[in-house]
């Protein structure tokens, strides 16, 4: 850029505005890149859908009366379904989304030493979705969503000592008049902490990133917004044909039903997304078992850059892929089992597929990598 | 350069990157709308909402010398049908020896003259005007007197003494036929 060019009036008061033009058709991009290393972007996209919608469904959302007020904004409201729709529709996307960048992740390994951030944001993101997931679960004052209220309100009351605290802190006691308030309080601010994590990851992948030189290199317009208007369109595709096709995909059937205080269900059933974390929770008896299984379970995905002992030049061996897709398929039958009717065989399978979980992290993912890595 | 855009022109790529492009912004654009405008709509009045914003109110039961009081707008709105006499003694008092000047006809509907249609809260004291029944008190203009502070409207709703200095506010309305006014 010349000098003796005068910068527009908002590029003299925004500076990073002047070069806005020349820094998005820089080539220091690659030429190649994987299709998948797009998702965080589609998450990102994804929750700015969940954020429009949300607003507005805030909007019209009363906790007093969650369930009336979710009816009233489905039959009542200038397309209130939907916007509904868009929301319930988004969650199970994003979901998606994110349940595939970390099995790209097991299977691409990028969290090798220096970019160990990048895989811990992103199980920063998935841990703080569950979160946030369970509490849009609770929102819509269903018959399961009440109970599972309740049941978690009045758990983290009987927890003793710092986990206690926490779980009163946060549910206010016992389930009553203003826990739901509270839920979406927290519902929303732990939404928008989920966009700083995504800039948080962003920053750590940057941070490793080498920038690519000379022929190979591209610039990110048009080369990469072209590629992300294609996985933009591919997610619209998907998400037209569930939002209009399959609104409530995945969603738990009894929450069609009003909150009734005097009725418990015979079992809770959680959505789709949740329901593998519901089966972790199942491994342990007791409140406590539940948490500390879940909270397991998030740690060994924490730990698996370390769990891996291939060492930093390391390619994954065939035998290792396999087990991966295999947990993936573990993964689907615990939630599979989790959110089928009670019985007998339900429960061993649900114990078996959590127990394979800890596992491939603990036992499997050590021994193999170290017998491939030459 | 002259060489570069010969070279582009010549094979076509210039004319069909361009039709590309604007195809493909063009069609991003179109979803994006798509997109936004239910949630744009979603944030406006539903039915009911806006039919309460639009009341109908039916003014053919109103017996002469007397008014309602609706609630429209979290505000209590007098609806007066005047009688002949009020009419006369109103219709030719000179605007500029009222505090608040103003004529007949901007207190009233072409057409419709007999009927008066204000926010019934005094203007001084935000306190509800009693008058509406002919055996209320209603002051030396057989209009509306404040309770609160003593403040005297005529029955055209201009303020004719007392602390208030402002006539009472007309409300947004129509007149849909004889019997039925809407607000809004």
């Amino acid at each position: 850029m010349s000098t003796d060019v005068k910068p527009s009036w908002t590029a003299s008061r925004l500076p990073f505005l002047a070069d806005w033009e020349a820094r998005i058709a820089a080539r220091t991009l690659p030429r190649e890149g994987a299709y998948l290393s797009i998702l965080p972007w589609v998450i990102t996209a994804g929750l700015v859908l969940l954020a429009a919608s949300g607003l507005v469904l805030a909007v019209y959302y009363s906790p007093a009366h969650a369930f009336d007020s979710i009816q009233f904004i489905d039959r009542d409201v200038n397309n209130g379904w939907l916007v509904h729709g868009f929301h319930e529709t988004g969650a199970t996307m994003v979901f998606g989304a994110v349940y595939l960048m970390l099995f790209r992740g097991l299977l691409a390994r990028p969290y090798k030493a220096p970019a160990e951030l990048v895989w811990l944001a992103q199980v920063a993101v998935f841990a703080l979705l569950l979160l946030v997931g369970w509490l849009g679960y609770t929102l819509t004052g269903g018959a399961a969503s009440y109970w599972a209220l309740t049941e978690a309100a009045n758990a983290a009351s009987r927890l003793g000592g710092a986990p206690g605290a926490i779980g009163v802190w946060f549910f206010g006691g016992p389930n009553g008049d203003g826990t739901l308030g509270r839920m979406a309080v927290f519902h929303i601010a732990l939404a928008l902490v989920i966009f700083c994590v995504l800039w948080l990851h962003r920053a750590a992948k940057q941070a490793v990133t080498p920038p690519a030189v000379g022929r190979g290199a591209v610039g990110f317009h048009p080369y990469y917004t072209s590629q992300y208007f294609v996985a933009l369109v591919v997610f619209a595709l998907i998400f037209s044909v569930l939002v209009f096709f399959a609104p409530h995909f995945g969603q738990s059937r009894l929450n069609l039903l009003p909150a009734d205080p005097t009725i418990v269900p015979g079992k809770l059933l959680f959505p789709w997304y949740l329901a593998p974390v519901s089966g972790l929770a199942a491994l342990l008896p007791g409140t406590a078992g539940g948490i500390i299984a879940v909270v397991a379970g998030l740690g060994v995905l924490v730990a698996l850059p370390w769990l891996d002992l291939s060492g930093p030049n390391g390619r994954a061996g065939f035998l290792y892929r396999f087990l991966v897709v295999v947990l993936a398929l573990d993964v689907f039958g615990l939630g599979w089992a989790a959110s089928s009717p009670a019985s007998a065989l339900s429960g061993i399978l649900v114990v078996l597929f959590a127990v394979w979980y800890f596992l491939h992290f603990l036992v499997l993912t050590p021994l193999v990598t170290s017998m491939e890595a030459e | 350069m002259a060489q570069t855009t010969l070279d582009a022109v010549a094979h076509g790529t210039g004319t069909r990157r361009d039709f590309l492009t604007i195809l493909t912004v063009s069609g991003g654009l179109v979803g994006l709308a798509a997109v936004v405008w239910p949630l744009i709509d979603a944030l406006g009045p539903d039915a009911q909402s806006d039919a309460a914003a639009h009341m109908i109110v039916d003014v053919a039961g109103i017996a002469e010398n007397s008014a309602i009081s609706v609630m429209w707008a979290g505000l209590p709105i007098y609806i007066r049908k005047l009688t002949a006499k009020q009419i006369a003694d109103n219709q030719f008092v000179v605007p500029d020896s009222l505090a608040d000047p103003a004529d007949y006809t901007d207190r009233v509907k072409p057409g419709y003259e007999n009927f008066v249609v204000v926010v019934g809260l005094n203007t001084a004291t935000p306190c509800e005007l009693e008058g509406n029944d002919p055996a209320d008190p209603r002051g030396p203009f057989d209009g509306w007197l404040c309770p609160c502070d003593g403040s005297v409207y005529d029955p055209l709703g201009r303020v004719r003494g007392g602390p208030a200095t402002k006539n009472l506010a007309i409300p947004r309305f129509t007149f849909l036929n004889n019997a039925q006014i809407q607000f809004g």
